[in-house]
């Protein structure tokens, strides 16, 4: 059995290797940007049942930014909504033989979770401002500048390896099995794997929205 | 277990490829459209609110001219009632005057009429009471009809004022008329007692006038001496209408 945690390059771009999430990463993006072109191609003020989903998606994203952050969610829309389907498509994409999610991967989880410590730290400055932002370091006390430094940190790495070891395991566990039983008998870990996808879907969009929403201080 | 650095920085780029192309395909039309939905239903529920706002307050001016129109109608019927009223009570007030007018015309004619049955009845009863004194008389002998009446005429003449006494005779014949024609020694009587009252005789022109019945009447200057029955029933017929 092939180590899950280890990543070959498919083929080379000049001295890039490109490896399967990568690629699998970009299947996702064509899918999505291809089906969310063709989904709002026709959007009239009357809504089919399909455009009627989509409105539901952007106002239930929506409702969980104001209700989290207290705030207009329109400027957080994009990035938060972006987390939630790639990660939910990326975590899906187990289903599809031969297929490792991209979350699988420490790499992907890292890029996402270091996008939401940039966007933390870009709103937060643009918020607070820089000399507001980094005073809230200082919060309750500046003793607590080394901890809220390091919390920040930590919180970021728990983003990573919170998804990363959900998925990674899920795919593991379902490798081990296919080894060892057989087939068909993975089926249902792989239905686990699902709904464990959603909630981690949701979780780190959740806590991207926390964590943004916290460095912005109160409204 | 390593990091792919490669890896990494690929994918953080095709996040943000991807939030570029979920930005623009999918977040910002849907995001749009929902948008554009609350606006056009924040349009519809302000046009709806401002109508209903018109329609309360058409409404109210439609209560208000109901009212007026009410009030107005109340008003007219009210004139209308006191007009009716007044013109009844003007109608009433004439009718009433001239059912008066002619209950009293009514009695005035019953009391003319009365009045003239009356003096019709009494003008009857006193021809009649004169054809039966002429017809008593006319059972009497001539000299009845004047003989008897000389003496009357002389106290008649004798009370007569002394200034006409004095005038009688002095302007010619004395007139003197009587129901019969006298004899002779009823003219020779009447000389007599005549210039006994006057103290002097007066020549007489005698005249014959049956419609005195019985009697005699002297025709001095200033003044008539009646001594027969037409007086005497003219006065009892003055004296009857005076009663009346």
């Amino acid at each position: 059995m092939e180590n899950p945690l280890s990543m070959h390059a498919l083929f080379h771009i000049g001295p890039v290797p490109i490896t399967e999430p990568v690629v699998v990463t970009w299947g996702i993006m064509l899918f999505l940007g291809l089906g969310s072109a063709w989904a709002t191609r026709r959007l009239t003020m009357v809504p089919g049942k399909l455009q009627a989903v989509l409105e539901m998606f952007v106002t239930v994203i929506d409702d969980q930014i104001r209700d989290t952050m207290q705030r207009d969610p329109s400027p957080f829309r994009v990035l938060i909504g972006t987390i939630f389907l790639y990660v939910f498509i990326a975590n899906s994409s187990a289903i599809i033989p031969g297929i490792e999610p991209p979350t699988a991967m420490i790499e992907t989880d890292a890029a996402l979770a270091l996008i939401v410590l940039a966007a933390t730290i870009f709103y937060g400055i643009r918020y607070q401002g820089l000399r507001g932002y980094l005073s809230a370091f200082a919060e309750p006390s500046w003793v607590m500048i080394p901890l809220n430094v390091i919390e920040q940190i930590t919180r970021t790495f728990s983003l990573i390896v919170r998804l990363f070891g959900n998925v990674m395991s899920g795919v593991f566990v379902v490798g081990i099995i296919l080894s060892l039983a057989g087939f068909l008998v993975p089926i249902p870990l792989m239905a686990l794997d699902l709904l464990t996808g959603t909630v981690q879907a949701y979780i780190f969009a959740i806590l991207a929205t926390v964590f943004i929403g916290a460095a912005m201080g109160e409204h | 277990m390593t990091i792919d650095w490669w890896t990494l920085g690929l994918q953080a780029v095709n996040a943000f490829v991807l939030l570029w192309i979920l930005s623009h395909f999918l977040f910002r039309p849907v995001a749009d459209m929902i948008a554009k939905r609350q606006e056009a239903a924040t349009k519809e529920l302000d046009a709806a609110h401002a109508a209903r706002t018109e329609a309360e307050a058409a409404l109210t001016d439609a209560k208000a001219q109901v009212d007026a129109v009410v009030a107005k109608r109340a008003g007219m019927l009210e004139q209308a009632q006191s007009e009716a009223e007044r013109d009844r009570q003007k109608a009433l007030d004439a009718a009433r005057r001239e059912a008066d007018k002619l209950r009293t015309d009514a009695r005035a004619e019953a009391a003319r009429r009365k009045a003239a049955a009356e003096a019709g009845m009494r003008t009857e009863a006193s021809e009649l009471a004169l054809n039966i004194a002429g017809r008593l008389l006319d059972r009497l002998p001539a000299s009845a009809r004047a003989a008897g009446f000389i003496d009357g005429l002389a106290e008649a003449v004798a009370r007569l004022p002394q200034s006409t006494r004095d005038g009688i005779g002095t302007e010619g014949p004395v007139p003197v008329r009587a129901a019969v024609e006298l004899s002779g020694d009823e003219l020779e009587a009447l000389n007599a007692r005549l210039a006994q009252v006057l103290g002097r005789g007066v020549a007489l022109s005698v005249t014959v006038d049956p419609s005195l019945i019985a009697g005699l009447e002297l025709d001095a200057p200033h003044a008539i001496v009646r001594n027969h029955f037409r007086a005497d029933l003219d006065r009892v017929q003055e004296e009857l209408f005076r009663d009346v």
